[in-house]
């Protein structure tokens, strides 16, 4: 263990220079205002939380989670995510009030910290919850606001991947004869292991029919642009007739290019027990959000009712933005001393104008050349008159 | 169509790796000079290698900067890193096993295992019921129990010759390793075509090789 520097932050954490700063805050006003068209309210949680209720509960890794102790003992943790903690005040009190109920975010939530660079632990998410719905119209809503907010912020090269729990769930313990096999095989998606899979639909001994049928599944079903494709290897369900009006519904709202499906798709959480997308967009190396179906997570609070939502990463989203120039530029106005009362008025007079105005004294300025260079407009106000 | 950038591991490995390639039909030179390079350019396949350390190839991969690699399965059991594992090359077949002095059984008290692979060892001993202290080294892992570090190494076996030249047996088989073929969930999904269509062609000429032998 080194000495801590003066200069050094806690692992994981990062500054937000201007820069970015004002970056950020263009794709939090851009989300807000697309969100709140669309009818949600936004919403603020506490950034702690009891590890045994949101902690336990969340979809993030025991592992994952930043845990603290409180004065009373109790563990807590930073909050993972804002599904959990929005559930948790929907469940207590907002469901009681309007149901079903949209509610939306925009916040910093906290991992545990690693050593590996590119691994934040703290980041900013923006999402949504659309609770106390379970219809078919809600999961499109939600897709669709997931598109809807990768258009809004100009990103043009990006695609939605759609699976179903219900259906992958089906078809795993059809093909196989335990339960525990089925397992076994979900395990390995959620992993992403297709080789793990295969060994594993070999080894078990099952059936010619059952094996080609798994092993056919997993050569194809990971990259589906229709939903017929998956028929062939699901008995007619409930949950295939939902994802066909999903896929009619989605095509309805303009979105046919813009989602595959996956029905390899698996999520380590078992609350999600329906719909569940993921969403990519190129120039990030890692997923930009996920969202899907979550009403297990509603049981586990005890309210039984539907919900559904999605989460985008700000930070990958930001490696992904468009370039974007900054039109905004600010100007100076530099004075001397016995100049103030000529400065204020001045700055004053641009600023009713509508521009940004730094007013600096100018004997104060060690070195004014590299001090100037990066206003707009640089005025300076001496006893012998303004020069502009 | 988008360019593919596959990183691979320097080495023995390449060479095998890169012979499939040309088997499955992709129009690559015959002879590649491997000199101090570490990126190269297939123009006519819009393919671009970078070459790295083996153990390096996932972290290229999960950070997206590499869209698929090639990488030992013992590197992915040791990282679990987010990568999709999409086909085994059958190349570069070899085991992880358990391996000591002979007739010698593990100290009761603190049981030390000397390893490469620190967290392929944990998992294992974890999964058999027993609490054992590891030990990391870089290479030459056959010094450990010859001279008293360890009662038990961790190590990759292929020929078992190294082991039996130093005085070793075998104690239990892990796993099985061999090399292959990783994915970044983001390309997999948004260079899909191409990935599957490499997936695909190799697989035949993997199956082929493995019904001939």
């Amino acid at each position: 263990m080194s000495m801590i520097q003066m200069f050094e932050k806690p692992l994981g954490m990062r500054d937000t220079f201007p820069a970015i700063y004002e970056k950020l805050e263009n794709v939090r006003q851009t989300g807000r205002q697309y969100l709140r068209t669309n009818g949600y309210d936004f919403i603020k949680t506490p950034t702690v939380e009891y590890y045994d209720t949101v902690g336990k509960a969340s979809a993030i890794y025991d592992a994952s989670l930043f845990k603290l102790v409180d004065s009373q003992g109790n563990t807590l943790v930073l909050r993972p995510d804002m599904t959990t903690p929005i559930v948790r005040v929907a469940t207590s009190k907002l469901l009681k009030e309007k149901i079903p109920l949209r509610l939306a975010y925009f916040a910093n939530v906290f991992r545990a910290q690693e050593t590996e660079g590119g691994r934040p632990a703290e980041f900013d998410q923006m999402g949504v919850e659309l609770i106390g719905d379970a219809s078919v119209y809600a999961d499109v809503e939600v897709i669709s606001l997931a598109a809807g907010l990768m258009k809004e912020f100009g990103i043009t090269s990006y695609q939605l991947t759609i699976g179903h729990a219900g259906i992958l769930q089906s078809i795993l313990t059809s093909y196989t004869d335990t339960n525990e096999q089925a397992e076994e095989l979900r395990v390995l998606l959620v992993q992403k292991n297709f080789v793990g899979f295969e060994e594993a639909v070999l080894a078990f001994g099952l059936p010619t029919m059952k094996t080609q049928s798994l092993l056919q599944f997993i050569e194809e079903a990971s990259n589906l642009t229709s939903l017929a494709q998956i028929e062939k290897y699901v008995t007619k369900n409930d949950a295939l007739v939902y994802m066909k009006e999903l896929e009619e519904l989605l095509k309805i709202a303009g979105l046919a290019e813009e989602f595959a499906f996956d029905f390899t798709l698996a999520s380590h959480m078992n609350y999600y027990t329906g719909m569940l997308f993921e969403v990519f967009a190129t120039g990030s190396g890692f997923p930009i959000g996920n969202g899907g179906r979550y009403d297990g997570l509603l049981h586990n609070f005890g309210q039984p009712v539907g919900a559904t939502g999605f989460g985008l990463r700000v930070d990958r989203l930001l490696e992904v933005l468009p370039k974007q120039t900054i039109t905004q530029q600010t100007a100076v106005v530099l004075f001397e001393k016995g100049c103030y009362e000529q400065a204020v008025v001045r700055a004053a007079t641009l600023r009713e104008q509508g521009k940004h105005v730094t007013m600096q004294a100018r004997e104060a300025v060690v070195n004014e050349a590299m001090f100037i260079e990066p206003f707009g407009e640089v005025i300076t106000i001496t006893a012998g008159g303004t020069k502009q | 169509m988008s360019e593919l950038t596959i990183a691979m591991p320097k080495g023995r490995i390449f060479e095998e790796a890169y012979e499939l390639l040309i088997q499955a039909g992709f129009n690559l030179p015959a002879e590649m000079e491997m000199s101090r390079k570490l990126m190269i350019e297939i123009p006519e396949e819009n393919i671009r290698f970078i070459l790295a350390k083996p153990m390096d190839v996932p972290v290229y991969v999960e950070h997206g900067v590499a869209d698929i690699g090639i990488a030992g399965k013992d590197v992915l059991l040791e990282q679990g890193r987010t990568v999709h594992e999409l086909l085994d090359l059958k190349i570069s077949e070899c085991y992880i096993a358990s391996a000591g002095l002979p007739n010698t059984t593990m100290d009761e008290i603190a049981p030390r295992i000397a390893t490469k692979y620190p967290e392929i060892a944990t998992k294992y001993y974890k999964g058999i019921g027993e609490q054992v202290e590891i030990i990391e080294l870089n290479g030459s892992i056959e010094l450990a129990p010859m001279i008293g570090l360890a009662d038990r190494i961790v190590d990759i076996v292929s020929t078992g010759r190294t082991l039996k030249e130093n005085g070793l047996v075998e104690y239990e088989h892990i796993t099985d390793v061999s090399s292959r073929l990783i994915a970044n969930p983001v390309s997999y999904r948004l260079k899909g075509a191409r990935i599957t269509d490499l997936v695909r062609r190799l697989k035949k000429i993997v199956n082929e090789q493995v019904k001939d032998a």
